[in-house]
């Protein structure tokens, strides 16, 4: 037997000295707090990437959302064909697909390399779409040496769906939107277990800021928190709008199959066990591993008993794509056809019968 | 001898310990994704392969095939340091595997002796929806465990097959060692577990089939390094030295760069990087912690793609 040679320490030494750089991603579902998290930590001196996403009636206080990256986002999504607000557990999948772009991921390498400076060296980046991609910012940070922190925020589904529906138009129903949830918070769960990471409640963070962000602070260990001045502090406490506390909605008020709402309640009681970080153990994973699979038997059985719907659509997508396609020479860019003399065209139109009036 | 009722695969030589039994006949298997490692003298290499692997996949099983160089008390002993002593199993197996090449060719694919049935013995012991193939002497780098601890959930439920650039390391010192960077060698190493998806038999090795339809995935580069030493031989299970290069590329390549390193030709050799670890850093930590994460992308400009 040979002597087996124990890896050297080295490299996490070497490492050492640039870990001042932090980048902490607050993700969760919309109208949880994210915005509320992320607007708290840029009060508090964490760099928001300008330029950001611009308030509005929804958000009067903003967002807390860099521009570029939800643009990316954006992109991104229309890429893999997953939505914001996404119940199919393949989903992850799809959007995991593009992690796998060596030119996606050195764009986001060098942009975030871009947002650290001197001055700037820890940052918070927060979107509602950003824990589809997650693995692509992992990688990222890693490259840029920043040590990666996660922030999931935590409400109650029955408020998320309510709110939203206060929010938004009511497009999709309450089932999607918790079937939404419900695979949303498994994935953001899933994806950044075993990192440095966080669980706020909406609700803690609204009773009193200064409990969960203190502990955000000691665990990602952020100077901007660490350090707070007596006015940083003043700044939060102006930004935190005390009226976001809204009369609770429950499971009553809304209209979601008994299936459904076991899986979904089962999972907000898993997740409720990871705030403080003492739950946020082998058990609970366990627990949350069985809601996954739970859920995705359910999606599967639904998807199947919906085929008919879901094959109509898709041929009904077909015949509209079929009408509004460009037909023959109208396909040929204007400046191929203009290669051609006027007469040449002309007589062309008139022979296929499509002479301009 | 008749095989026992049961077996999947019974082998040749009537062993009935060592037919296969394919796990899902015994219902669905749950989501996850195992490492199998099958492995003869890795000892010197496990200290740098199994602590990576164990962060990054669920379950690691680990067949042990007539060892002499304490290969498995190695493994238990890093799985125990690594605290994942409760997430990995050995399995030894005993009989002699034929090498690659001519003498592969030559043997049955049902036969103990057989690298087709030694792989599918080895996979029915995976006991996860998901399997994945790896080497005593690859080595994860940080960026390689993050995307297949991502990809060790999100595949679940897909039938997607991943393959994973690897990047030969030949270690000249503690310090010094020459990444391949000249060629992408390019492997599907993660499949499901199912009947579509076992080992059948090729001229010089196995393979593993999957269906057409199955959706799949390149892994950016800079995931894994293959660690050849170059005070050892790396070419023993090999039968055969002649190799062809349009039938094993790959083999070719990794014989004309150590030829060349052996030689102290190495700079000759387009495509082979030297590396040079900063003092107290072994160089396979700086490869794989460092230096792969901070090198310029593409790592490999022009070379082609080598599949398996």
């Amino acid at each position: 037997m040979v002597d087996a040679p124990s890896p050297s320490t080295g490299p996490a030494k070497l490492l050492e000295t640039s870990h001042a750089r932090r980048v902490v991603f607050v993700v969760g579902s919309g109208r949880s707090g994210t915005s509320t998290m992320a607007g708290s930590l840029q009060s508090l001196g964490m760099h928001v990437p300008q330029p950001e996403v611009l308030a509005d009636e929804t958000n009067p206080k903003g967002f807390g959302e860099p521009q570029w990256v939800v643009d990316l986002h954006d992109e991104l999504l229309n890429r893999c064909n997953v939505a914001v607000s996404d119940a199919r557990p393949n989903a992850w999948f799809d959007a995991g697909r593009l992690n796998n772009i060596e030119p996606i991921r050195k764009r986001l390498h060098a942009w975030l390399e871009e947002q650290f400076t001197e001055e700037q060296h820890e940052l918070v980046v927060k979107d509602p779409r950003l824990a589809w991609f997650l693995p692509i910012w992992r990688a990222a940070a890693m490259r840029c040496d920043a040590r990666p922190g996660y922030v999931t925020m935590l409400r109650p589904v029955t408020e998320v769906v309510g709110s939203k529906q206060r929010a938004h138009d009511a497009r999709a129903n309450e089932v999607n939107r918790t079937a939404a949830w419900v695979n949303l918070m498994l994935g953001c769960e899933r994806s950044t277990r075993g990192e440095d990471r966080a669980f706020v409640r909406y609700h803690d963070l609204l009773d009193d800021w200064t409990v969960p962000v203190f502990e955000l602070g000691q665990a990602f260990d952020l100077d901007a928190v660490k350090s707070a001045a007596a006015n940083d502090i003043r700044r939060v406490h102006q930004y935190i709008d005390p009226s976001l506390r809204s009369a609770p909605v429950t499971w009553d008020d809304l209209d979601v199959p008994r299936r459904l709402r076991e899986i979904a309640q089962e999972l907000w009681v898993q997740l409720e066990k990871l705030p403080g970080g003492e739950g946020d153990n082998a058990e609970t994973h366990e627990a949350l591993d069985q809601i996954r699979a739970a859920y995705t038997d359910m999606y599967d059985e639904a998807a199947a008993m919906s085929q008919s719907t879901s094959l109509a659509a898709r041929r009904a997508g077909i015949r509209e794509g079929e009408r509004n396609a460009p037909r023959g020479v109208d396909r040929l860019p204007h400046w191929v056809r203009a290669l051609f003399p006027g007469w040449l065209r002309r007589g062309l139109r008139k022979a296929a019968g499509r002479e301009r009036s | 001898m008749s095989p026992l009722r049961g077996s999947d695969i019974p082998c040749l030589e009537g062993d009935p310990a060592y037919d296969v039994r394919w796990p899902w006949q015994d219902g669905r298997l749950p989501p996850g994704l195992t490492c199998v490692f099958r492995v003869k003298n890795e000892a010197r290499n496990l200290p740098w392969v199994l602590p990576p692997m164990f962060r990054a996949v669920q379950q690691v099983v680990l067949v042990d095939n007539l060892s002499d160089d304490g290969t498995a008390e190695v493994a238990q002993r890093v799985a125990e340091e690594c605290g994942a002593a409760d997430r990995f199993r050995v399995f030894t197996y005993p009989h002699q595997v034929s090498r690659a090449g001519s003498e592969h060719l030559a043997t049955r694919h049902d036969s103990v002796h057989s690298l087709t049935h030694f792989y599918n013995w080895s996979f029915s012991q995976v006991r996860t929806a998901y399997s994945m193939k790896w080497d005593g002497d690859m080595v994860l780098t940080r960026e390689g465990v993050a995307v297949l601890d991502d990809l060790s959930w999100q595949l679940e439920d897909t039938s997607a097959v991943v393959a994973i650039p690897r990047h030969p390391l030949s270690i000249e010192s503690e310090s010094v060692a020459w990444l391949d960077l000249g060629f992408k060698f390019l492997e599907p190493w993660v499949y499901p577990m199912g009947p579509e998806f076992t080992f059948v038999k090729a001229f010089e090795w196995e393979v593993r089939e999957f269906p057409e339809t199955s959706r799949r995935i390149v892994a950016p580069e800079g995931l894994c390094v293959e660690l050849k030493w170059l005070d050892q031989d790396e070419f023993a299970h090999w039968s055969a030295m002649d190799f062809d290069a349009s039938r094993a590329p790959r083999k070719k390549r990794e014989w004309q760069v150590y030829s060349a390193l052996m030689e102290g030709k190495g700079e000759q050799v387009p495509g082979l990087v030297r590396v040079e670890a900063p003092p107290g850093v072994h160089v396979i930590d700086h490869v794989t912690d460092t230096w792969l994460r901070t090198a310029e992308r593409p790592l490999v400009r022009r070379g082609r793609p080598i599949e398996a």
